[in-house]
């Protein structure tokens, strides 16, 4: 994809969000090159001591990480009876979090594969960011079922493992089936994050000053000389784990709806969950990636990479995909109505108007009204602004599974048998040492690994197009400003 | 080497010794000892100091009550089912019986080697018939307390010894016996134990000046006088509810709170079989929603005050407007009749009840209550006497011991003897007066002063505390004795282990002090037994052992002459008095509680955790408000208030309540108790202290909010209830317990049932198929009376962990099976209703296919099992239980268990471990040994081969049907059509619970039928 040649730039030099349809926005701004991309994203692995503020984020995240230790730890030793849970209310901070932090994985994904395959070139700005969102986003919400079941050391029993019993897992479970999505989810995350990562950590290897840095990053980038046939096989395996990726997407959401929508709880017992989870899952996690990129490109100087336009587009999606589930929402609730179920009808009265009718209406809040301020251009470009609204909606999306799970459970089939659920502090603590835990994990991450792929980047340079505009000259010498400016 | 021999060394006594080197006591030893034990060295050196001494043979006492656990110590204890030969590990079942109120219940009580593990009815006992109540249940749960006292203690010595009691006891009552027992007083709790009537007499006869006097706190006294004054002479009132046609209870709670209770019970729901000739109608007047007026067809609430003027006015419009015949000999009432029509409450009494009870001579039963005054008994008899029930419905027999001071007179008599220092040596056996006695008369402080007070008590509670000499009593099932049940029937009571804890019953703490000793209960109650002759006939003791119940030891009954003197003005007199509290002020109900009943099972932790039958509250009571009341009071739900009664007030929680009567409150007694033990104390208000002088069914009370709120722990609506949840709770209650009208019912049984039709289920594949058995249960909602036995017998039976009261708050109760009560039609008049929910054994069931590792599967026979083993806890299965049945381990219940309390369990069921969910089995157990015994009992087969034989219908009972006193749940095979829970299935009033879902339960309900009569929509 290359530039296509304007005749009005923009006042701004860095605002690319015009859509004039006689030209493409450039996907990078300033007078990059090659070797300014390199510098740019390199030099913040690179740097020796990274600035104070990192210290402080890294020191707070990490003693939330530490509570988070130390709830897990009391839990293990306790048992589960340390959190609020009860009968009918078997589940809520533990899975409420499980899917909140699923969800937030499918952005990275989405961005990734799907939008790779669409040949989306925008996304090279922020794959990098997101999917390492997503590995760390999964790792967060595969913690919560493995510690919520009530013999943790008995957890491996969900795994088909051969045995002398030849006592195999319940294929017909949906807890089972989630089992495999979310270790499938994570496994081709993982490893379509690291390939797509490993001629980026050869051109660390390659700048590297110290002889440890050198063997570090020149193991994990596996001899990756830049040859002809290195970029052959790379494009095309990048090709076939963006395709098997681009299912898991749609699947894994929908595996983990099926926890709800396979049973016979009225409120959970619903067919549109799959495709509601999964629009969730991305408006959320888009909103996870935003909250993460505006600091990012803010602090870092990464303007010129991650620019409005990439900010401005993510939040297009967040507005329809929060549109899809605001129908979503809705048509909960015509169907209660029109399917007669005088228990799925009472389910939804009563999470609108029942005791926990106020996290019904923060939900509503956050993820229906807040985004409808993206119809307005100068929101969607206004980075803090937009910032906001995606704590909003992910606030929102954490109560949408609280009320999907309390709410539901709370109050079933028997009157006789209704109750309620008040978390404990050890789940506010937990909750809050996921994040401790994530936080840690993406400040590693920004510290020590490029945090923008450096090679996609290049490839959607105006250089790289071997059949680059005749005004790009022009173009590159007009960009006054450096990037390293910023 | 031969010094250290110690056969040799004839210079000292024989002794024992660990070692060659202790025994050398060389200075290497010593050492040693220094060394290892430097805590200890003083004492294992030196000779024990006393207190370390006591402190250790307390300790050793313990575990030799241990030692004693392996085998029954008595030489003769024959078995009610005798197996071939004991086998170790095979249960055993032995008959005894508990009193509780002064009437006994014959039980069954399994023991595995010597240690019983649960209870049951005796099927032979006329007034169990093999049902019991929650607390005969629970009994069990006492001989395992720790916190029950394990050794006699002396108040300034501390722990003592009995040898140490006997040295005391045996000069100070021979000096006693020297002066006729002058300054000597005994009060004792209420007994119908000839054995104890016996040493009475014989105690007496010892002690010619000294006092005997007996105390309930909770007494039937008032019934006794009342027939005094009706007849002269205390008799006992039986009646026949299963021949009723009109039951009329006047505050009486025949299910639950009557020494019959158990029997009644049955009675009753067999004479309201909906297929039978007579279906009776329930009518009952209360103050406070009992579990009596659960059940009833038409209750009318009013305060307690009335309830007498009420009944006037029954008999006044039975005798006005519907011609009954006032015998001759209650002329003297017809002045009262008059007067009655100008009251107040001759407009409350339904024209429905009068027609219900005129013209049906000997088809009715009036009941009153033990609350009720005595003239209000005596008004009973006048009434049964009238509708001609007497003879049929209504039979009496004498009171035993006519002539005794009733309870509330007696410990008045007492109190005022201490308080002139006439008691020098008082004898405490049972009981608990510091903690019961009436308020105003300050008897903790006056036994502090008596001299000497000597107590037999379970535990060292707030009577023993204040006592001189505290002796442990043994448990039921550690002693022998005898008592008789309400018809007079003498129960033996025979010991199922050794004391634990070297506990005395009341029989070898009278026959130490009447210097009978060592004769103890054993030899006490086979000398009642033989009635004079030396010995009694061994095959009479051993068939009266086996059985539990000692023939032909019935009272006769009686057939007293009516009259109305001395009483018929007292009547006349209270009519005048208001019938409503004076404005400002409240009637105060004083009741027994369903748990505790008057605080005795206090530190029982079952029975603190039965949840109430009507309020369904643990480990609580609280004042009892009807929701109009509470709204002009000012006051919510768990608002804490404060209850006055001239000058003295309490403070306590508000539970609203529909059904208490209008102006009107009720609380239960028995909690607050301060020294009831590490259960029991603390839990709940005392409410006693508003309990003084004479009036101890009601008080008029004044109540204000304090402000304060409370955490009421309940097993149902947990959390208080939202209008929206409210409402939508009282519209599925009618689908989920489902009701027929009698009316309808004989109309045309195939269509009377409410509800949808159902649709006919889609199997998406061939059904698993049971050839041989197809297990499955049937619960009778009209026999259910929800008293919650089924409730304690299951947690004996599986082992189920009390979790407290904080884990009951906040929904964690383990229970198997649980009693849904549901409230239906107006506030100030509802009607409740019962439901026993436990696993439901789906046939697809929505468990088994969420459990990720297949932890809960069917078997062959198609019940829904959970595999503890295979368990990881994920909660899935319980959230998607429709009927919400399953439990799950929190935590390790079981964690802080001693050994003793361990002894409780059930071998036979696993004892389930944290993070693990537990869930009804329908005792597999049982059903498990029932088929290995028909099993191993060889038939000759079809082909000519032995084979086992087939498992009899009705030879399962589950826990919870076997201690139904009505028998509302039926197990069995439901592929044997004539089995009763296939009949019972297939009954036009059979439905299954949430069927519409497919789930396809193996439990059907059968529904409840009202018998309303007149206008449905109830009274008052």
């Amino acid at each position: 994809m290359s530039v296509v040649g304007t005749t009005a730039p923009s006042a701004d030099p860095w605002d690319n969000t015009s859509d004039d349809p006689t030209r493409r926005a450039p996907l990078v701004l300033g007078a990059a090159d090659y070797a300014s991309v390199t510098e740019k994203v390199a030099e913040l692995a690179e740097r020796r001591r990274p600035p104070r503020a990192w210290y402080i984020a890294f020191g707070v995240s990490l003693a939330l990480t530490g509570l988070l230790g130390a709830m897990i730890l009391y839990l293990f030793t306790t048992g589960v009876g340390v959190w609020g849970l009860n009968s009918p209310v078997g589940w809520a901070f533990d899975i409420i979090n499980f899917v909140f932090w699923v969800g937030i994985g499918h952005a990275g994904t989405l961005i990734s594969a799907i939008l790779f395959l669409f040949r989306q070139s925008w996304r090279t700005g922020i794959n990098r960011f997101a999917e390492a969102m997503t590995i760390f986003a999964v790792i967060c919400a595969g913690l919560f079922p493995a510690i919520h079941v009530g013999r943790v050391w008995l957890i491996y029993w969900v795994f088909p493992l051969p045995n002398q019993m030849q006592v195999w897992p319940n294929f017909r479970s949906p807890l089972l089936w989630d089992v495999f999505a979310v270790s499938t989810y994570f496994t081709v995350s993982l490893l379509f994050w690291y390939m797509g990562m490993i001629p980026d950590l050869a051109t660390l290897r390659d700048r590297a000053t110290s002889r440890v840095r050198q063997r570090v990053y020149g193991l994990f980038a596996m001899g990756w000389r830049g040859s002809n046939r290195h970029w052959q096989n790379y494009e095309r395996v990048y090709l076939i784990l963006a395709a098997l990726a681009t299912p898991l997407v749609l699947s894994v959401h929908s595996v983990v709806s099926f926890d709800f929508a396979v049973s016979m709880v009225p409120g959970w017992h619903t067919t549109i969950f799959p495709p509601y989870f999964v629009a969730g899952a991305i408006f959320c996690g888009f909103a996870m990636v935003l909250l993460l990129a505006v600091p990012a490109r803010q602090w870092f100087g990464l303007e010129a990479l991650i620019t409005l336009r990439h900010l401005e587009n993510m939040n297009k999606i967040m507005l329809a995909t929060g549109m899809i589930i605001g129908y979503a929402y809705f048509i909960e609730f015509f169907i209660a109505w029109y399917g007669g179920n005088v228990y799925e009808h009472f389910a939804f009265v009563n999470r609108a108007l029942g005791p926990y009718a106020w996290s019904y209406w923060i939900m509503v809040t956050c993820n229906v009204i807040a985004p409808q301020l993206f119809w307005s251009k100068r929101i969607r470009t206004s980075p803090w602004v937009a910032w906001g609204i995606c704590v909003f909606i992910n606030v929102g999306m954490w109560f949408e599974r609280f009320v999907i799970i309390v709410t539901s459970l709370s109050r079933d089939y028997l009157p006789g048998s209704w109750g309620a659920y008040k978390p404990t502090w050890v789940e506010l603590c937990t909750l809050l040492g996921s994040f401790g835990l994530f936080f840690t994990l993406f400040l590693l991450f920004v510290r020590f690994v490029p945090m923008v792929a450096m090679a996609e980047v290049k490839a959607v340079l105006p250089q790289a197009d071997a059949h680059a505009s005749p005004n790009e000259p022009e173009r590159r010498a007009t960009g006054t400003l450096a990037v390293e400016k910023a | 080497m031969s010094s250290l021999d110690p056969t040799t060394d004839s210079g000292r006594p024989r002794s024992f010794w660990r070692s060659l080197d202790e025994r050398a006591d060389t200075p290497e030893f010593r050492q040693f000892v220094e060394r290892e034990f430097p805590a200890w060295a003083d004492e294992m050196l030196e000779p024990a100091s006393r207190r370390r001494f006591l402190q250790l043979m307390g300790a050793s006492m313990a575990l030799a009550g241990m030692t004693a656990c392996r085998w029954p110590a008595e030489p003769i204890v024959p078995f009610a089912h005798r197996p071939a030969g004991f086998v170790p590990g095979e249960p055993l079942h032995y008959a005894t019986a508990l009193e509780l109120a002064g009437a006994a219940v014959g039980l069954l009580v399994t023991s595995y080697d010597g240690r019983p593990i649960k209870v049951e009815g005796n099927p032979d006992h006329a007034y169990g018939l093999g049902g019991t109540l929650a607390w005969h249940q629970a009994a069990l749960l006492d001989l395992y307390d720790p916190d029950r006292s394990q050794h006699v203690a002396q108040r300034e010595a501390g722990p003592a010894s009995w040898d140490d009691f006997v040295a005391f006891a045996r000069p100070h009552f021979d000096a006693l016996r020297a002066v006729r027992g002058s300054r000597l007083a005994v009060l004792a709790d209420a007994s119908s134990s000839p054995s104890r009537a016996d040493m009475r007499a014989r105690f007496t006869a010892a002690f010619p000046d000294a006092r005997w006097y007996e105390y309930e706190p909770l007494s039937r006294d008032n019934a006794r006088e009342g027939a005094r004054l009706a007849f002269g002479r205390p008799q006992r009132t039986h009646v026949a509810l299963d021949r009723a046609e009109t039951i009329l209870s006047l505050d009486e709670d025949f299910l639950l709170h009557h020494p019959a209770a158990v029997r009644y019970a049955r009675d009753f729901v067999l004479g309201r079989d909906p297929d039978g000739a007579t279906f009776s109608r329930l009518w009952v007047v209360e103050t406070s929603p009992s579990l009596t007026g659960s059940v009833a067809d038409r209750r009318i609430a009013i305060p307690n005050r009335a309830i007498q003027a009420f009944a006037t006015c029954v008999l006044a419009k039975l005798v006005h407007e519907a011609g009954a015949d006032l015998p001759a000999a209650l002329d003297g009432l017809g002045p009262v009749l008059d007067a009655a029509r100008r009251h107040p409450m001759y407009g409350r009494v339904d024209a429905d009840l009068v027609l219900d009870l005129a013209g049906k001579a000997g088809r009715t039963v009036v009941l009153a209550g033990p609350r009720l005054p005595a003239e209000t008994h005596a008004l009973v008899h006048a009434l049964n006497a009238t509708l001609g029930n007497v003879g049929r419905t209504v039979t009496y027999t004498a009171e035993p011991d006519p002539d005794r001071p009733s309870h509330a007179q007696a410990i008045r008599d007492l109190a005022r003897d201490m308080g002139r220092n006439f008691v020098d040596t008082l004898v405490l056996v049972g009981g608990n007066p510091v903690y019961d006695a009436p308020a105003d008369l300050g008897f903790g402080d006056l036994l502090a002063r008596v001299k000497t007070s000597i107590r037999l008590g379970a535990y060292e509670d707030e009577t023993s505390r204040v006592c001189t000499w505290h002796v442990p009593r043994a448990h039921i099932f550690e002693s022998w004795g005898d008592a008789r049940d309400f018809g007079g029937t003498v129960c033996l009571i025979q010991p199922l282990i050794e004391p634990l804890h070297g506990g005395r019953t009341d029989l070898d703490l009278l026959a130490q002090l009447l210097g009978e000793a060592p004769f103890a209960a054993y030899e006490i109650v086979r000398r009642t037994f033989a009635r004079g002759a030396a010995e009694p006939d061994p095959r009479a003791w051993h068939e009266a052992l086996r059985v539990g119940v000692v023939a032909g030891t019935a009272w006769p009954e009686a057939g007293p002459t009516i009259g109305t003197a001395g009483w018929s003005k007292r009547l006349r007199a209270a009519l005048d008095a208001p019938a409503y509290p004076e404005p400002g002020s409240y009637e105060l109900v004083f009741g027994p509680d369903a748990s505790v009943i008057d605080g005795r099972f206090a530190n029982n932790g079952w029975l603190q955790e039965l949840a109430d039958p009507l309020t369904k509250l643990t480990w609580d009571n609280a004042v009892i408000v009807a929701p109009a009341t509470a709204a002009e009071m000012g006051v919510r739900h768990g608002d804490v208030v404060r209850v006055t009664r001239s000058g003295t007030s309490v403070e306590l929680p508000v539970f609203v309540l529909p059904g208490q009567a209008p102006r009107t409150v009720g609380a239960t007694l028995g909690y607050g108790r301060t020294r009831a033990g590490r259960v029991g104390s603390g839990a709940g208000f005392d409410v006693y202290p508003l309990r003084v002088g004479d009036d101890t069914a009601w008080a008029d009370v004044r109540v204000e909010p304090t402000g304060r709120t409370y955490r009421l722990a309940t097993t149902q609506d947990h959390f208080a209830i939202d209008t929206l949840g409210a409402q939508e709770r009282a519209e599925r209650a009618v689908t989920l317990v489902r009701e027929v009208e009698l009316e309808a019912w004989r109309h045309d049984p195939q269509h009377a049932m409410p509800g949808e039709h159902a649709v006919a289920p889609v199997e998406l594949w061939k059904p698993h198929e049971y050839p041989d058995e197809r297990w499955g249960m049937a619960i009778d909602l009209n026999a259910c009376t929800g008293c919650g036995a089924c409730v304690v017998a299951c947690q004996a039976e599986n082992n189920i962990p009390i979790v407290g009261k904080a884990e009951v708050a906040r929904g964690r109760e383990m229970h198997w099976i649980r009693i849904d009560r549901y409230f239906a039609g107006a506030p100030d008049a509802p009607e409740i209703v019962h439901q026993p929910v436990t696993c439901h054994h789906c046939e697809n069931a929505p468990c088994e296919q969420v459990c990720p590792v297949g932890a809960t599967v069917h078997d062959a026979e198609g019940l829904n099992v959970m595999v503890y083993n295979r368990c990881i806890g994920t909660r899935y299965c319980n959230n998607n239980c429709p009927y919400k049945v399953r439990r799950f381990n929190w935590f390790n219940n079981q964690k802080h268990q001693s050994d003793l309390e361990v002894m409780i369990y059930n071998p036979d069921v696993t004892v389930r471990s944290r993070g693990v969910m537990e869930k009804c089995t329908f005792c597999l157990q049982r059903i498990q040994s029932v088929r290995i015994q028909a099993r191993n009992e060889q038939v000759r087969g079809e082909n000519g081969r032995a084979a086992g034989r087939l498992i009899r219908d009705g030879e399962i009972v589950p826990a919870c049907a076997q201690a139904c006193p009505t028998r509302a749940i039926d197990f069995g095979d439901l592929n044997d059509p004539e089995s009763r829970v296939h009949r019972k299935h297939a009954s036009p009033r059979a439905y299954r619970m949430l069927a519409e879902f497919n789930v396809r339960p193996r439990t059907a309900y059968l529904a409840r039928v009202r018998n309303r009569g007149g206008h449905p929509e109830g009274a008052a």
